[in-house]
């Protein structure tokens, strides 16, 4: 297993200097639990993640950097494969070693588990714990001739969405198609968002079951994202173990700060917990500006699906919806997070720019005539 | 009905509003019309306060996860107790 976790690493990173950089950003997270483990300080666990924060924004070049920092030095920064996925296993690692929800480790399986072949590259983000319990035995999971066959057609149907149906769903999304005249731009609406998932979705089924055979269980990470009846739903459903983490690690310690000193106030700032939660979660995503829209707009659902439930609550006490009601939710919910999505594509803001520009210029036409 | 999964009955129908809920040590989140991760903070902050004990980040977590239910947050209650007198 750490032959083939290096050897991965190096065939995705033939660069000494970038397996270097990232070895070290991996480790220190090592070193920082280890000394956590021994003397459980929040100064010195507040020390680290800060660092290591600034660390993976200088890394990521975030766009708002550029409001702060001289370009050249935003340009030195190195590309660093999986960082992301990294910086989010290395923040569950040193917090839950700090709070002695991790007791055993050691430095190969901790190397192992962040530059696991499996889901270095875009997760599932797993939790160290299994991962080491796995470690511990790395005996294939499939148990007989059916669970192994169950894994290859898994593998297969995984690629089948990554490599052809996800292909399909961008290229019709992305080039125009005279034959369907105005209704490519509507398509290419949904397309997209079903690029999205065959090819997120598709990558899961692969790595899911490829974990399997080498003994690892490495967590489910989609179950029917677009059947959700609102946006927090959605996020229970979609890219679930990020879902999870952002729960644990920004929402739980941001709303329990607030729920234990003021209770009295924890009932009107839990918006504001469900926006910065979902809103880091977007740009998490990427470091350009379209990924700021991306996260103003899940925040914007998130928080405003919670004001939504708040309301109907207090109107109908805790009656679940009709059939006709969650109909209606699961469209608008599909609707609203086809338009969140567009903001994944290139270009989406010169586009933004310009709708922008087209909706003023034909207000300005209704107005003056 | 024990009395400490009487307590937390009191505690979750006062957070829920609802006199009508009933729970056992069976019952689990989903169990629950509006049981979601802000009403497990909230119960957990509640019980925090009544029974002056603290969860850490990842038992919080633990106690949201599949297959656990009131009768884990019960044992989790008893254990702090236990540890902190």
């Amino acid at each position: 297993m750490v032959a083939f976790t290096g050897a991965f690493v190096a065939l995705q990173m033939p660069d000494a200097v970038r397996i270097a950089a990232l070895l070290a950003f991996v480790l220190s997270g090592y070193l920082a639990g280890r000394i956590l483990a021994r003397r459980p300080s929040t100064v010195l666990l507040t020390l680290y993640l800060t660092g290591l924060t600034a660390a993976f924004v200088v890394l990521k070049r975030y766009s708002f950097l550029e409001l702060v920092l001289p370009s050249t030095w935003i340009g030195k920064a190195i590309d660093l494969v999986g960082l992301s996925f990294v910086f989010f296993r290395q923040i569950h690692f040193v917090v839950d070693v700090k709070q002695g929800a991790i007791t055993q480790t050691s430095i190969a399986s901790y190397l192992c588990y962040q530059l696991n072949p499996f889901t270095l590259l875009a997760g599932p983000i797993q939790r160290y714990p299994y991962f080491h319990e796995d470690w511990q035995r790395l005996t294939p999971l499939p148990a007989d001739g059916h669970g192994l066959r169950m894994a290859y057609l898994r593998i297969l149907l995984g690629t089948i969405q990554v490599a052809f149906v996800a292909e399909a769903c961008l290229w019709l999304a992305s080039t125009p198609i005279p034959q369907l005249g105005p209704l490519w731009r509507p398509l290419s609406f949904y397309l997209f968002p079903a690029y999205v998932y065959f090819n997120f979705a598709g990558y899961c089924d692969i790595v899911i079951a490829g974990a399997s055979l080498f003994g690892m269980r490495v967590p489910e990470n989609f179950d029917r994202p677009y059947l959700a009846r609102d946006m927090i739903e959605f996020w229970t459903r979609w890219h679930r173990t990020l879902s999870f983490w952002i729960r644990d690690y920004i929402f739980t310690p941001i709303y329990l700060a607030i729920g234990r000193r003021r209770p009295g106030l924890a009932g009107q700032l839990v918006f504001a917990c469900y926006f910065l939660t979902l809103f880091l979660a977007g740009i998490w995503h990427g470091a350009s500006w379209n990924f700021v829209v991306f996260g103003v707009l899940n925040g914007l659902g998130v928080s405003a699906a919670k004001l939504w439930e708040t309301w109907l609550r207090r109107r109908r006490g805790r009656r679940p919806s009709g059939p006709w009601g969650t109909t209606a939710a699961r469209v608008a919910t599909f609707h609203f997070v086809c338009l969140t999505m567009q903001f994944l594509r290139p270009g989406s803001i010169d586009n933004l720019i310009e709708w922008s520009g087209r909706l003023r210029d034909w207000s300005v036409h209704l107005v003056t005539g | 009905m024990n009395s400490l999964l009487a307590e937390v009955t009191g505690v979750i129908r006062d957070l829920f509003e609802d006199d009508q809920i009933t729970v056992t040590e069976s019952t689990r989140a989903p169990d629950v019309e509006g049981w979601d991760s802000l009403m497990h903070l909230n119960i957990i902050i509640a019980v925090e306060q009544r029974y002056a004990i603290r969860f850490s980040t990842a038992e919080i977590a633990r106690l949201k996860e599949p297959g656990q239910n009131v009768g884990s947050l019960l044992d989790a209650i008893r254990s702090k107790t236990r540890t902190s007198s």
